[in-house]
């Protein structure tokens, strides 16, 4: 066997994260399942209601808007939760279960930057749909949005943080695979009604829009909807998504396990 | 200290002091003890065999030495190095196979090897050990179309592309058809012969024997024998003759002959174990009472023998011929 020397000793921890990340980035290309929710998903929502909004002009409620202005949040937050719910943690359950955590847990690589580069993965498909939604409701469907960038900026870390830290929970507590899934298929609806999907909180009114504004996926559309016209958010809004994030991520991290 | 620097690293069967020494190992899952107080080291460039029955420790125990499961008690020194306290360190040079562990099924062959390569300080060239391996032809195959054979020759590239200085195979060979393991055997001795170290977890005797310089039996936990092969094969006891009787004969009968220790019999065929010239012996006593024998076959104890023997007196004490 021929012996080939390896890279310097500087850099490669980094370069154990880069191939990492590579490996995963075609991994998640050639099982396309997650691309498919996580930035699919979005566009057929958006398609939708782009449609809806032109062919039922202005106007929701008084308030001057679209149907699609007002749907431009909901369909940002549940590419989020797809990503973040249903796409992350399946993945990480599935790794842990078939021992591959493990098997380059015994390499000098930690596990934790398979975690990272899955971590960082979906980050990238987040922020490609906001993009895509964002620009997509103004150019092709003709959204009047006014992004207030601070807020938004804002209302879009905390949002990214509280579903991708529930997912992480449901990483943390599922002990298999299909716990994984049904556990995050749930939680994957839940968050789809909270967010407003089907209903929105102004319409249903009562107790349950007070549980959809102080649920994580509620709070999320909530804080994106003001940032999205340039108006500061309600700190209600904000403080819930902080709240959460910090529960959620403390649970990840309390009980999670490499194996 | 970098695995560079490594005393004795370089040059492993020059000096044949020992590696790794395991001193009063126990590991508890609640109350039970799946390792129990087990010691022993093992030296540069030997290839070093645990065998026991299923659920005897083995795989407990090389998991304490690789670093994935932490002892209760006792102590496990690799070059000077805890495994659990330096496991960054002893992980540069220390290549574990484990035991029922699957990859991403859509990960391909070379992408997993160049992968793994990449952790390491001084991989091997994986094209190169892929070829050596025999699955260079699989190389753009992803994971789940490998057959078993091909993903156990892959789990072990995954292993030595590191080219690590220890390497330790769990359960190497099962479910490898018995072309693959004799392969897979010639592979182990070229770790070996690069200066390796290899510990082998198996519970395949012919294996063990054909491979290993030394081997540990465990059962139940504990530590029952540790020596050559051939030196626990000799514990067997004695020659084996077994032989199919024209007619049944009792134990009394076959206790009355000179040189016979022990009595086995399954189906048709009855397996005498003793001493002396016991096939001429055998012969002569049962024609001498009428019985003819057929389908003879004598032969000395061997590992496989000596391995039913040491686990069967661990548990319950061998039906040995009664004290008159």
């Amino acid at each position: 066997m021929t012996s080939m020397q390896g890279d310097s000793k500087d850099g490669r921890f980094q370069g154990h994260f880069a191939e990492i990340l590579r490996v995963e980035g075609k991994l998640a290309l050639r099982e396309p399942t997650g691309l498919a929710m996580g930035i699919g998903f979005p566009i057929i929502l958006l398609v939708i209601f782009g449609l809806i909004g032109m062919a039922v002009p202005g106007n929701v409620a008084g308030t001057g808007r679209t149907v699609l202005d007002i749907y431009v949040p909901v369909i940002m937050v549940i590419g989020f939760i797809s990503l973040g719910i249903s796409s992350l943690p399946v993945t990480l359950v599935k790794y842990r279960e078939m021992g591959w955590l493990r098997r380059v847990s015994t390499t000098p690589t930690a596990p934790s930057r398979l975690l990272a580069a899955q971590l960082t993965l979906n980050l990238v498909l987040a922020l490609a749909t906001i993009l895509i939604v964002i620009f997509g409701s103004e150019l092709v469907f003709g959204a009047t949005l006014d992004v207030g960038i601070p807020y938004f900026v804002l209302s879009i870390i905390l949002s990214i943080s509280v579903t991708f830290s529930l997912g992480l929970v449901v990483a943390a507590l599922a002990p298999s695979q299909t716990v994984a899934s049904g556990l995050s298929g749930g939680l994957f609806f839940l968050s789809l009604f909270l967010s407003g999907l089907w209903i929105q909180p102004a319409t249903v009114g009562g107790p349950l829009a007070t549980i959809m504004y102080y649920s994580p996926s509620g709070a999320a559309v909530e804080a994106l909807l003001y940032s999205v016209f340039n108006v500061t958010p309600p700190y209600t809004a904000i403080i819930t998504m902080v709240v959460y994030a910090l529960i959620f991520m403390f649970i990840a991290i309390r009980y999670f396990r490499w194996e | 200290m970098s695995p560079q620097q490594i005393p004795g690293l370089k040059d492993a069967r020059a000096d044949s002091g020992p590696v790794i020494t395991v001193q009063h190992l126990v590991k508890k899952y609640g109350e039970f003890y799946a390792v129990n107080d087990v010691s022993f080291s093992i030296s540069e460039g030997e290839i070093f065999g645990i065998i026991g029955p299923n659920g005897a420790g083995k795989t407990t125990t090389v998991e304490c030495i690789s670093g994935l499961r932490v002892p209760d008690s006792g102590s496990i020194n690799i070059h000077g190095l805890s495994p659990h306290k330096d496991r960054n360190r002893i992980r540069e040079f220390l290549g574990v196979q484990l035991q029922e562990s699957s990859m991403p099924p859509r990960l391909k062959v070379g992408e997993a090897v160049k992968l793994f390569a990449s952790f390491y300080p001084n991989p091997l060239n994986s094209d190169g050990l892929l070829e050596t391996l025999g699955i260079s032809h699989v190389k753009n195959s992803i994971y789940k179309k490998l057959s078993g054979g091909e993903k156990q020759r892959l789990s072990i590239a995954l292993t030595l592309v590191g080219n690590p200085k220890i390497a330790i195979l769990d359960e190497l060979t099962t479910g490898l058809d018995p072309e693959a393991r004799r392969e897979t055997w010639a592979l182990i001795e070229s770790i070996r012969d690069r200066g390796a170290t290899v510990i082998l977890v198996t519970h395949f005797m012919d294996e063990a024997e054909r491979l290993c310089d030394r081997l540990a039996l465990i059962n139940h936990g504990k530590l029952i024998v540790l020596d050559t092969p051939e030196a626990i094969a000799a514990q067997a006891g004695g020659k084996r003759v077994r032989f199919v009787p024209s007619k049944p004969v009792d134990d009394e009968t076959m206790y009355a002959i000179p040189g016979v220790k022990e009595i086995e019999r399954k189906e048709a065929y009855v397996t005498v174990i003793g001493a002396g010239d016991l096939a001429a012996s055998v012969i002569d006593s049962l024609t001498r009472i009428g019985v003819h024998i057929s389908d003879i076959e004598a032969r000395g104890g061997n590992l496989d023998d000596a391995f039913v023997k040491l686990t069967r007196d661990d548990t319950s004490k061998v039906q040995e011929r009664p004290q008159s």
